[in-house]
């Protein structure tokens, strides 16, 4: 039966070729967004596993900001007490507290590093920004020194200048995936509250609006036996503050390339649907073309089920034939858009990183699985439909 | 062999009802050589299909080997035609993608003897059988008209049938191909002990015929 569904495929080539091809574009197109997908999920997932701190206290209303300038590094300030650090530090469960504050280089002639994100950090209780180092110089982190993001041009020993001072790139951190730690420049803490009064050196320079020991952000690692939502509860007590955790970040960061990836999807969707239903309607053209053959087969002694299936495999042999095309194609489609959504992630300071080879086989298997359930669903109708006719009439059609 | 008991079939379109076939009740011995006569339209053809298991009755009985084959399901009656019934038609019935071994083979395809090598070797042998031993490989649209219904012809006798039905089996065919087909499908029919119901409107055809019988209007003369 499979051997005649074969030859039938054979016997119109033109037909054949044309469905195979639409088959092959719809399963291409599924075949590429998951694989980009899922790779982008993995960019993400990385990035947050290696970020090391549980959770971040913000001021409240500054919860939009913190994500956007932890996910794309624009520069953002917003700032509270740095006593809350203390008072989280106490709660039981707390592992570590280190604080950040978030100023901007100054526009002009002072700042040479142009519009540069810069954060003042503790080194003494830093989690997050020194395991990240990559290049360093051999000696302790000074005052007097910068460690910059891994997106940035500057190689260490590099001197910059900011609000009238130079500083010694002493290191350079590794890229993360998270713009924050890629793009802004890190300073030592007490070094950012000195640059208040540097600033009002110039007149030029606006106020930097933040006293020394203020904090923007306060980021906590929680102790691995602590139950982090409780903690999270007890640090959002206070009514100053907010916590955001890496999770809803991720979330928030997946809502937001879903978004990005949702007209892809639905575009696919329609493709997949009217593929389908294409299938269907030609499938039903061809069981009428040969209704004499079906009644011959029927008369000879092909049960019903015989000829569902005659139809089906010939539907499901074309998907499939389909479905290897299309991954040939997806896997086209993803060396031609690899460096266009790679700049584009770039630009967002995501690094795209591909799924494993393993999981792009699977997502192979998926597709060609997906090709298979088209063939099968639009040909259900069609099969059933040749199968119930009356051998009789078949036969005799177009008589 | 064969009985049918006030065989019944009747057509509706729109508010007219038509009977194709009325109250027809005939035996057919096994090994006998039946001929049904009439002109277009007299139900002949309608008959012979309910004789095969292909149109379902209005009413009545057809029984084949003591079998009432449309009191049983779909599927018995597909494995009781591939088993003991071989069919001709009119047409030119087979399928353009397969070569004449393939078309020949292809009952054995649906049924439960399948052993592909022994079917082609059966196959090939029949074919022979039907002067078409050097034609094996080729395909009906390289085959005339009688070529094709000698294929045919060996694929009715592959299963070896114990009925064979042909509807107007040399209906297109020139004079002399139609006397080598006949003579094919008698000879046939009396190596295979088969008895054989053949539908014409041609009653030259119906000589040798050990019994011919005439439907008109749907019913029997």
């Amino acid at each position: 039966m499979f051997g005649l569904a074969l030859r039938n495929l054979q016997r119109k080539p033109f037909r054949t070729y044309a469905l195979a091809l639409a088959v092959a574009i719809a399963i291409g197109a599924v075949f590429a967004t998951a694989t980009i997908m899922w790779g982008v999920e993995r960019s993400l997932g990385q990035g947050f596993s290696k970020f090391g701190a549980d959770a971040l206290v913000v001021p409240k209303g500054a919860v939009v900001n913190i994500k956007s300038a932890l996910l794309t590094g624009e520069p953002s300030t917003f700032y509270m007490k740095g006593e809350y650090a203390s008072q989280i530090r106490a709660l039981a469960g707390v592992a570590k507290v280190t604080p950040q504050i978030f100023l901007t280089t100054a526009a002009g002639s002072h700042c040479i590093v142009g519009n540069a994100f810069l954060v003042g950090f503790d080194p003494k209780t830093d989690f997050t920004v020194m395991p990240w180092l990559y290049q360093k110089q051999d000696r302790e982190f000074g005052g007097g020194d910068v460690i910059v993001g891994g997106n940035n041009n500057y190689q260490v020993g590099d001197v910059v200048y900011f609000y009238g001072e130079t500083f010694t790139v002493f290191g350079k951190l590794d890229r993360t995936g998270l713009g924050l730690y890629d793009n802004a420049i890190f300073l030592h803490i007490d070094k950012a509250y000195d640059l208040i009064d540097s600033s009002k050196k110039y007149a030029d320079v606006p106020s930097m609006g933040f006293a020394r020991g203020d904090v923007s952000t306060l980021l906590v690692q929680i102790g691995g036996t602590a139950k982090a939502n409780l903690i999270r509860f007890a640090i959002a007590k206070n009514p100053d503050v907010r916590v955001v955790t890496a999770g809803n970040i991720v979330t928030s960061v997946r809502q937001n390339l879903t978004a990005l990836f949702t007209g892809t999807v639905a575009l696919t969707a329609v493709l997949i649907l009217g593929n389908v239903l294409m299938i269907s309607a030609i499938f039903s053209t061809i069981v009428n073309e040969r209704k004499k053959e079906l009644g011959l087969l029927r008369a000879i002694g092909a049960r019903r089920l015989s000829i569902f299936s005659l139809v089906f495999s010939e539907s499901v042999m074309l998907t499939t034939f389909g479905g290897l095309i299309g991954l040939g194609l997806g896997l086209i489609l993803l060396r031609i858009f690899a460096r266009s959504i790679g700049f584009h992630l770039e630009s967002l300071n995501i690094p795209f990183l591909w799924p494993p080879v393993f999981h792009i086989v699977l997502l192979g298997a998926g597709s060609i699985l997906f090709a298979v359930l088209m063939g099968a669903l639009g040909s259900v109708y069609p099969a059933i439909a040749g199968s119930r006719f009356e051998p009789y009439d078949a036969i005799r059609a177009g008589e | 062999m064969v009985e049918l008991r006030e065989l019944c079939r009747t057509y509706q379109i729109g508010d007219q009802v038509i009977e194709a076939v009325r109250d027809v009740s005939l035996a057919v011995e096994g090994g006998e050589f039946v001929s049904i006569i009439g002109h277009s339209g007299s139900g002949k053809s309608t008959l012979l299909s309910m004789i095969g298991g292909l149109a379902r009755p209005t009413s009545g009985t057809v029984l084949i080997e003591g079998e009432d084959i449309w009191s049983r399901d779909d599927a018995f009656r597909s494995d009781f035609r591939n088993a003991r019934i071989g069919f001709i038609f009119q047409f030119a019935s087979l399928i353009p993608t397969l070569n004449a071994i393939e078309n020949v083979a292809l009952p054995r395809t649906f049924g439960s003897r399948r052993r592909r090598a022994a079917d082609e070797e059966e196959a090939i042998m029949l074919l022979e059988k039907v002067g078409l031993g050097e034609r094996l490989f080729s395909y009906p649209n390289e085959l005339s008209g009688g070529q094709q219904r000698r294929v045919a012809i060996a694929r009715a006798l592959i299963n070896r049938p114990a009925l064979l039905l042909a509807d107007e089996p040399t209906g297109d065919l020139d004079e002399e191909t139609e006397a080598e087909v006949m003579e094919l499908l008698l000879s046939s029919c009396r190596e295979f002990k088969a008895a054989f119901l053949m539908v014409t409107h041609n009653r030259a055809i119906s000589e040798g015929a050990s019994k011919v019988v005439r439907l008109k209007g749907g019913e029997l003369q």
